[in-house]
């Protein structure tokens, strides 16, 4: 490991984040190379934290924009304002001022709403932009990104191209619902966000919860075996956690099957995963003892 | 540096990862960076840089070894000595990418590549492989390689199917709605196009003549019917099943079962005829319009009546805008739609496909896509 790796995650460890060497390695990388980053998993496995730890770390301001199907330039970039500038048109009806300053000035800077992108391109201090679940949103809006991602450049017809003033942190986040166009995918980094391992989960744990090792340790075992059943949704760290903290509320010092059906809920979201833990709950918990 | 990361990036791409000039420069930058004296962060920088997909993670991991694990000794002493080395550290790579490898090299490279080249060609090989003519060894592979590809299938159809969303301002509509505040327009409406969605009617035979088939065309009908809300599902074989709610079900085992259940007649004989003369009389009015898309999955082995067929066949085609026959059997060598009933439907067909492996399947999008 190099030393500036070594550094990273310590100060990561110090912002109470547990990250392992390969994913402090490509953060660093991005922060040289000044890529976007593509992190794709399995749903909460921690990608949007990683967005938020490193706006953190560089005490940077993280802007958001969560990508859904339909999104599109009018809310991802900007849009005019145009109720004021009606009302701005009709206020100066009676001054004699030409067409050419009007239409200039209406659509100057203060009748301008700037969305997340925009807003990310033209801060003044450097940001963090985040593009969450990027797989949601169209084909269209991922290649309208590409001319963002390469150059970090908006062209907006009004007013000419903008250019970013300070190159933000970009992520991007994906569920692999669908698969991202190449072009996209060539413009960042990639890393692959997985289940987290046995210590790193406990690591986290500690963490975050705190409390016993004991429980936590049997805690992060059983959930390990969840995720080795076909289930039809797999918990994820923010479940681990919830679990975890749940446990701790109800004082608890070890597993008991009772105990799991009563809190099951917290990292079960399926009726019919729910179901079949429940009936095989006194198995499970022999296997995980052995 | 800059030449033994050409050889690389040379290397991989011919192994099949998509890489291009900016990637062999931030190789170099990243080396640069420090990230060579240490091979583990050399290994996960150049990966986040060069793999794009996880799955070309194994592609990339038997390139790196191949290339820079073998003479990590050499080359680790080289960092040291800089600048003077590297004249004979370029030649070597030039010979790399140029594909003359030294001895050491020669059977270690081809070898590897052919590895990952061959994993490529299975995949290929399967999607172009009979349903019926399908090992049992390669269900697994298949299962996850028909999960992809069918998902891939509904992400393009929907963008298709979905469109005209970019609002623009309605004036008429601004102008009546602000009546109220004189002639100042303060709020605007906005239009948007509506969308006419596709309908999708699909009739399954189940019949035991498609026996090897059913399941696959099955998980396919499933399939797009969690991507598409907008689908109609039959099965048929002796009598005619609507299957349209138990497609609703998430898992396809649990629908399976449920169908199964319902489905006495799974496996059985075939009465193609008949089962189109209860479709028309019961479905056909309610699901069938103008924007719907018919499609027909069956090997067309009747043992009713043609006629029967004809008309029935007929019947459907003036109701629905397009009429599509996927025949598992019209992937085999030599077949000819001879079959008594599949000749009496063929003229009312619009589109008469084979359905017998993946790639075929594939075409369906084309279709459906006009449709």
């Amino acid at each position: 490991m190099i030393p500036e790796v070594k550094e990273l995650i310590h100060r990561f460890d110090q912002l109470d984040y547990v990250v392992e060497e390969e994913l402090a390695t490509v953060l660093f990388l991005m922060l040289k190379l000044k890529k976007p980053l593509l992190l794709e998993g399995p749903p909460g496995v921690g990608k949007t934290e990683a967005a938020n730890i490193i706006a953190h770390y560089q005490g940077h301001e993280l802007i958001r924009l969560q990508c859904y199907e339909g999104l599109d330039v009018s809310t991802s970039v900007y849009e005019w304002n145009y109720q004021k500038q009606l009302l701005h048109i009709k206020l100066n009806e009676n001054e004699k001022i030409s067409v050419q300053e009007q239409e200039k000035f209406i659509f100057s800077d203060e009748f301008l709403l700037k969305r997340p992108l925009l807003k990310a391109i033209t801060s003044d201090k450097p940001t963090v932009l985040l593009l969450d679940e990027i797989d949601r949103a169209d084909e269209e809006f991922e290649a309208f990104l590409l001319e963002l991602l390469s150059d970090f450049q908006i062209s907006i017809p009004e007013l000419g191209t903008i250019k970013a003033k300070h190159k933000p942190v970009v992520i991007l986040t994906s569920n692999r619902t669908r698969d991202l166009s190449d072009a996209l995918k060539r413009r960042c980094l990639y890393y692959w966000v997985d289940f987290p391992t046995f210590e790193k989960e406990l690591a986290i744990l500690e963490k975050r919860v705190g409390g016993e090792g004991e429980i936590l340790q049997q805690l992060v075992k059983f959930i390990e075996y969840l995720r080795g059943q076909n289930l039809q949704k797999t918990p994820g760290i923010a479940e681990t956690i919830d679990w975890a903290r749940a446990l701790i509320t109800l004082n608890t010092v070890s597993l008991t099957p009772e105990l799991i059906d009563s809190t099951l809920g917290c990292i079960l979201k399926s009726q019919k995963d729910i179901i079949e833990i429940k009936h095989s709950l006194n198995d499970i918990l022999e296997d995980i003892s052995a | 540096m800059g030449a033994s990361m050409v050889g690389f990036s040379e290397m991989c791409r011919q192994n099949g990862l998509s890489i291009g000039l900016s990637h062999t420069k931030e190789g170099v930058k990243t080396a640069q960076l420090g990230f060579i004296r240490d091979p583990q962060s050399f290994y996960f920088g150049l990966k986040s840089l060069f793999c794009k997909d996880f799955e070309e993670e194994v592609i990339f991991d038997q390139c790196f070894k191949v290339y820079w694990k073998m003479r990590k000794h050499k080359y680790a002493h080289k960092i040291q000595q800089q600048g003077k080395s590297n004249i004979a550290k370029s030649t070597k790579a030039s010979l790399v990418m140029t594909g003359v490898r030294d001895k050491n090299k020669k059977e270690e490279g081809p070898l590897e590549g052919a590895k990952s080249v061959s994993g490529i060609s299975h995949i290929e090989k399967l999607k172009q492989t009979d349903f019926s003519k399908i090992k049992a060894v390669d269900l697994g592979p298949l299962e996850n390689l028909i999960e992809k590809l069918l998902k891939q299938l509904n992400t393009r159809l929907k963008h298709r199917l979905i469109r005209a969303k970019s609002g623009k301002i309605d004036i008429r509509k601004s102008i009546r709605k602000n009546i109220s505040s004189r002639d100042e327009i303060i709020n605007l409406s906005y239009r948007k196009r509506k969308i006419q969605k596709t309908k999708l009617i699909v009739l399954l035979d189940v019949s035991g003549s498609m026996d090897k088939y059913s399941f696959f065309l099955l998980k396919f009908v499933w399939s797009l019917k969690s991507h598409l809300n907008n689908i109609e599902a039959f099965i048929f074989s002796t009598h005619l099943i609507r299957i349209t709610d138990l497609l609703k079900e998430n898992e396809l085992t649990e629908s399976m079962m449920q169908m199964s259940e319902r489905a006495t007649n799974w496996s059985g004989g075939t009465k193609i005829g008949e089962c189109l003369v209860s479709f028309n009389d019961q479905f056909a009015k309610r699901v069938l319009n103008g924007r719907s898309v018919t499609i027909i999955l069956s090997d067309g082995l009747d043992d009713g009546d043609p006629k029967v067929m004809f008309d029935e066949v007929h019947k459907i085609k003036l109701r629905t805008r397009k009429l599509v026959w996927l025949n598992p059997l019209k992937g085999m060598k030599g077949y000819k739609p001879l079959a008594k009933g599949m000749a009496a439907a063929l003229p009312a067909v619009d589109d008469f496909l084979s359905a017998h492996n993946l790639d075929s399947l594939m075409e369906l999008e084309k279709i459906l896509s006009h449709a």
